[in-house]
C-alpha cells in the first residue's frame, strides 16, 4: 500500500514537472533583469504599480522622452514638435517609420484616440484631470460623451495629415509638452471596445500588438516576463535579442545571482550596506543616480488648535534634525540633504539654496515666542518595512524630546498608513513624494491640489505657481519657481530629509545602460554586452 | 453513517458561510482599499469613484456580500480586483507550482518521518533514540526563514551548488534534472519542520500502544517481531498521525508563504500574502472559503480514517 502510495506520489510530481515544461531555444544574447514584485498589467494607460510602470516601456513607445541626465524633452515617436499660439497650440510631426508589430503605421490617428481614451468619462486613470482637461474640448467630451466608445472627436485634437497631430488648449501651460510622454494605444485594436472594459482587456496581459524596442513573448505568471527585440522597432532593432525579466521577490537572492552570474542587472532594488562588497567584484559595476522624489516629514495643518497651526513651532521643529548624519550614516551618502520642493534634477534647482541647520537655542526661542515653552506630544506614524525612514523616526524623536516635544512613533501596515494619511489622522508623518520631469508644483503644493494632504495655503505661493505653470520663457519659470520655493521653505510644512539615490547593481559585461530617473529601460534598444 | 454524513454536509455548510461573512466584513472593514497600492502612483477622486462604481464596490456590504454569494453559487469566484481576472484562473495558474513544491515535501517528510519515527519509539532511551530526538527539537525549532538563507547562503552562494532561487533556469530548454535543482533547498526547509512535527507524534503514538496488553498477547502468541511492529502497533498508534497529516493538507493549496518567500517561488503563498496587502476582496475570500472547505473535509476524511484503523469507533 506505501509502495502504491509512494509511486502514485512520484507519478504526480513528474506529471507537473513536466507540465510546467516549456522546451525553450538555446540562448541568443540574453539579458536577465531582476525585479521585486510581479507586473499586473501592460495597458499603459492602466497601470497603478512601480513593476508594471517598469516593464512596460519596453513594450512600448512613447510620444516623448526625456533625457536621462538634463530631463529635458526628447524626440521619440514624435521625431519634432512646434509650439504656436503663445503656447496653446502644439504641431507634433511622427516618425513615418513607426509601426505597429502587426505592420500597421503608427500615426497620429492613434495619438489621438489615446487621448479620446483619456478623456472619455468611463476612464478611470488619473492621466486627464491632472494633465489633459486644458484641450479644448475636453472637458465637454468628458462630461458629455455618450458612446461607450472612444469614439468621435475633441474640439482641440485634430490629425492633420497620418504623421501630424494638432493639439489646441484653452490655456497656456508651460509643462504640457511634459505631458506628452505617454503610450499610445493601436486604435485598430480598441477602436470598438468600450472604455470601461479597457483594463479586464486580454491586451493587459496579452499585449499583441505594441511598438515598443521589444514583444513579449512569454509571461510565466510570478516568474518571468519573456522578451524578444524587434527588428521593425523605428530607432532599430534592439542589439540584444531576448530579455529575462525575472521575478526575485528576496534581495538576497537577486544578489546572489548576480555574483554568480545568473543576472545581469539589478535595476534600484541594491541594498546600500551591498554595495562595498560588491563594487571589490571586478565582474560587477555599480551605477547610482538622483531620482524626481524626496522623502520628508510632514507637518499636519488642518487643525487650528495643534501647534503644527503655529509656523514658528514647525520652523523650531525643523531646526532640531540633523540631516546631514542621516544621509552619511544611514543612506551611507547615497543621498543628498534636501532643503526644498525642488529637486537637483528640475532646472530651477539652486545650489545654494539651504535652509533650516541644527539649531537647538533658536528652535527653544521660537517655542517660547509661540508660547509653547512647556513642550507639547506629537504623533508620528510611518509605513512599516522602510528601515531608512524608521531610522529617521527615531533621530526626530530624539531630536525634538531635546527641545521638549514628546514624539510618539506609531508604524503602520501600508494600507492603514494609506488610510490615516488621507484621512489626516496623524500630527507628523513620514511620506515621500514624487515630482514630474517638469518642476511644476502644483499638484504638490497649490492649496487647491487634491494631492494636499498636509493643508498647507498660502496665496502668494498660488499666484506664483500659477504665473510659472503659464510662462513659457525657462528664466522667467526659474525665478518664480526660486520664489515660490523660498516662501513654501519658511512656511516649514515638512522638514524635507533626502534625495535619495537608486542603486543599480550590473555585470561589466553590459555596456551603455544608463541610469534613468523614472525610466530604467531608457534608451534600451542601444544596450549590449562586451 | 448516512446520518453522521448529512450532519457533517449541514455543518460544512455553516462553517463555509461563516467563513466567507467574517472574511467579507474584516476585509471590507480593514482600513485602505485596492487602489493604495503605491506611493508613488497618483490617484484622482473622481476617476477612482467611477472605477469603484464600475466594480460594484460602491453599493452597500451587504449587496455587495449578496452577489458574491449568489455567483459562488454558480461557480464564479469572481474578478481579480488588481488584476482584472478571474480569480480561478489566478489560481490554477499558481496551484501546479504550489503542489510540486508543497507536495515534494509532505512526502519527503513522511518518508523520513515514519521510519525514525518508528526507530525512535522501538529504541527508546538509545543512543539513536536522542540522536533522533535532538533532530526533531532542531527540526522545530527552526524558523524557515532563517534555514532558508543560510541553505541559499551555503549551498548557492559559497559552494554554487544549487540556485538561489525560483522553480526552473530561464533561458535555457527545460530539464527534469533542472526542476530538481531548483526544489531541493525549499523542499529540505519545509520538510525538515514538519518531519520533525510527525517523528514526535509517530513516536508518541507507539509508546502509547507498545506497553498494552494485546501486543504482550501478540508476542506471546509466538508472531514475528515484524508482524507485531507493523499489523498491532503500527496501525494501532496512526490515529494521532492520521489527525496531523489531515490538518496539513489543506496547506498544501495555500502554499508555504515564508519559504516561498524565500526561495522566490511562483506559488500561491506569494500571491495570498500580496492580494491580502492589496485588499483584493475577491482573491481573499476565495483562498479563505476553498482553504475553510479543505480544512472541513480533510477533517472528515479524517474521521473516516480513524473508524478504518481502529474497528471500534462507530457513526451513527
Amino acid at each position: 500500500m506505501a509502495r502504491k502510495i509512494f509511486l502514485l506520489l512520484l507519478a504526480l510530481m513528474l506529471m507537473l514537472s513536466v507540465l510546467g515544461c516549456t522546451p525553450e531555444e538555446s540562448p541568443q544574447e540574453q539579458l536577465r533583469v531582476a525585479s521585486l514584485g510581479s507586473p499586473v498589467n501592460l495597458n499603459p494607460l492602466f497601470i497603478r504599480d512601480n513593476f508594471s510602470f517598469e516593464v512596460v516601456s519596453l513594450v512600448h513607445a512613447s510620444l516623448i522622452t526625456f533625457n536621462n541626465e538634463t530631463l529635458e524633452v526628447e524626440p521619440s515617436l514624435v521625431k519634432e514638435w512646434s509650439v504656436e499660439d503663445e503656447g496653446r497650440t502644439y504641431v507634433l510631426n511622427f516618425n513615418d517609420n513607426a509601426k505597429w508589430t502587426d505592420g500597421t503605421p503608427l500615426t497620429a490617428e492613434d495619438a489621438a484616440f489615446t487621448l479620446r481614451v483619456i478623456c472619455h468619462p468611463d476612464f478611470t486613470g488619473y492621466q486627464y484631470a491632472l494633465f489633459f482637461n486644458a484641450i479644448t474640448g475636453s472637458q465637454d467630451y468628458h462630461s458629455n460623451h455618450n458612446s461607450p466608445l472612444a469614439d468621435g472627436s475633441i474640439e482641440g485634437i485634430e490629425v492633420i495629415d497620418e504623421n501630424t497631430l494638432k493639439i489646441s488648449l484653452d490655456r497656456q501651460m508651460a509643462p504640457f509638452l511634459t505631458y506628452l510622454n505617454f503610450f499610445p494605444l493601436p486604435a485598430h485594436i480598441f477602436g470598438d471596445v468600450p472604455v470601461a472594459e479597457m483594463e479586464a482587456h486580454d491586451y493587459s496581459r496579452n499585449p499583441e500588438v505594441t511598438a515598443g524596442p521589444y514583444i513579449l513573448n512569454q509571461w510565466v505568471t510570478d516568474e518571468y516576463l519573456y522578451f524578444v527585440s524587434n527588428p521593425d522597432f523605428f530607432l532599430g532593432q534592439p542589439e540584444i535579442d531576448e530579455i529575462y525579466y525575472r521575478i526575485i521577490p528576496n534581495q538576497e537572492a537577486q544578489l546572489i545571482e548576480l555574483i554568480n552570474g545568473d543576472l545581469d542587472l539589478i535595476p534600484t532594488a541594491v541594498k546600500l550596506e551591498d554595495v562595498e562588497e560588491l563594487e571589490k567584484n571586478p565582474n560587477i559595476k555599480i551605477y547610482s543616480n538622483l531620482r524626481l522624489v524626496y522623502d520628508y516629514l510632514g507637518f499636519n495643518m488642518h487643525n487650528p488648535e495643534s501647534p503644527l497651526y503655529n509656523k514658528e513651532v514647525r520652523q523650531a521643529l525643523s531646526m532640531v534634525l540633523d540631516r546631514e548624519a542621516l544621509v552619511r550614516d544611514i543612506l551611507l551618502d547615497y543621498g543628498r540633504v534636501a532643503y526644498g520642493p525642488l529637486t537637483p534634477l528640475h532646472f530651477p534647482f539652486d545650489e545654494n539654496f539651504q535652509a533650516y541647520f541644527v539649531d537647538k537655542q533658536k528652535a527653544l526661542e521660537l517655542l517660547k515666542d509661540a508660547g509653547y515653552d512647556e513642550g507639547f506630544e506629537l504623533r508620528l506614524i510611518l509605513n512599516a518595512g522602510n528601515e531608512v525612514r524608521e531610522n529617521a523616526a527615531l533621530m526626530f524623536k530624539e531630536a525634538a524630546e531635546a527641545i521638549g516635544v514628546e514624539v510618539t512613533i506609531q508604524t503602520l501596515e501600508w494600507q492603514a498608513y494609506m488610510e490615516a494619511a488621507m484621512q489626516g489622522d496623524f500630527d507628523v508623518i513620514i511620506s515621500g513624494q514624487g515630482s514630474d520631469p517638469d518642476p511644476d508644483l502644483t499638484f504638490n503644493w497649490h492649496s487647491q491640489s487634491p494631492l494636499n494632504e498636509l493643508g498647507y495655503v498660502n496665496e502668494e505661493v498660488d499666484s506664483l505657481i500659477e504665473e510659472a505653470a503659464v510662462a513659457l520663457e525657462q528664466a522667467e519659470r526659474t525665478m518664480l519657481y526660486r520664489e515660490a520655493q523660498e516662501m513654501i521653505v519658511d512656511d516649514a510644512p515638512m522638514v524635507w530629509l533626502y534625495y535619495r539615490e537608486a542603486v543599480h547593481g550590473a555585470s561589466d559585461r553590459l555596456m551603455n545602460f544608463k541610469p534613468h530617473p523614472n525610466n530604467v529601460f531608457y534608451q534600451v534598444h542601444l544596450w549590449k554586452f562586451k | 453513517m448516512r446520518s453522521f454524513l448529512t450532519k457533517r454536509m449541514i455543518q460544512t455548510l455553516v462553517v463555509l458561510v461563516g467563513v466567507s461573512l467574517i472574511t467579507f466584513f474584516m476585509m471590507n472593514l480593514a482600513p485602505g482599499d485596492p487602489f493604495m497600492m503605491d506611493p508613488e502612483m497618483r490617484m484622482n477622486p473622481e476617476a477612482v469613484a467611477r472605477w469603484k462604481e464600475l466594480r460594484q464596490l460602491d453599493r452597500p456590504l451587504h449587496e455587495q456580500y449578496y452577489s458574491w454569494l449568489v455567483n459562488l453559487l454558480k461557480g464564479d469566484f469572481g474578478i481579480s480586483l488588481i488584476h482584472n481576472r478571474p480569480v480561478l484562473e489566478l489560481i490554477t495558474e499558481r496551484l501546479p507550482a504550489t503542489l510540486l513544491l508543497t507536495g515534494t515535501s509532505l512526502l519527503v517528510a513522511l518518508l523520513f518521518a515514519v521510519p525514525l519515527g518508528i526507530l525512535s519509539a522501538v529504541k527508546q532511551g538509545t543512543f539513536l533514540d536522542k540522536w533522533i530526538s535532538f533532530f526533531t527539537l532542531c527540526g522545530v525549532s527552526l524558523p524557515n526563514f532563517w534555514l532558508g538563507m543560510l541553505l541559499i547562503l551555503l549551498f548557492a552562494y559559497h559552494l554554487n551548488w544549487l540556485p538561489a532561487s525560483s522553480l526552473r533556469t530561464v533561458g535555457v530548454a527545460a530539464s527534469f534534472y533542472d526542476y530538481i535543482k531548483h526544489l531541493i533547498l525549499p523542499v529540505v526547509v519545509l520538510s525538515t519542520g514538519s518531519a520533525a512535527y510527525y517523528i514526535r507524534y509517530i513516536r508518541a503514538g507507539i509508546l502509547e500502544v507498545i506497553g498494552q496488553d494485546y501486543i504482550l498477547t501478540a508476542r506471546a502468541k509466538g508472531l514475528k517481531e515484524s508482524t507485531v511492529l507493523f499489523r498491532h502497533i503500527l496501525r494501532n498508534s496512526m490515529i494521532p498521525v492520521v489527525t496531523v497529516v489531515s490538518l496539513s493538507l489543506p496547506f498544501l493549496f495555500t502554499g508555504a508563504m515564508v519559504t516561498e518567500y524565500v526561495f522566490s517561488w511562483p506559488g500561491m503563498g506569494r500571491w495570498i500574502i500580496m492580494a491580502t496587502l492589496s485588499r483584493d476582496y475577491p482573491s481573499v475570500l476565495a483562498v479563505n472559503v476553498i482553504v475553510a472547505a479543505l480544512v472541513v473535509l480533510c477533517n472528515l476524511g479524517a474521521d473516516l480514517l480513524y473508524a478504518y484503523f481502529d474497528p471500534r469507533i462507530k457513526y451513527r
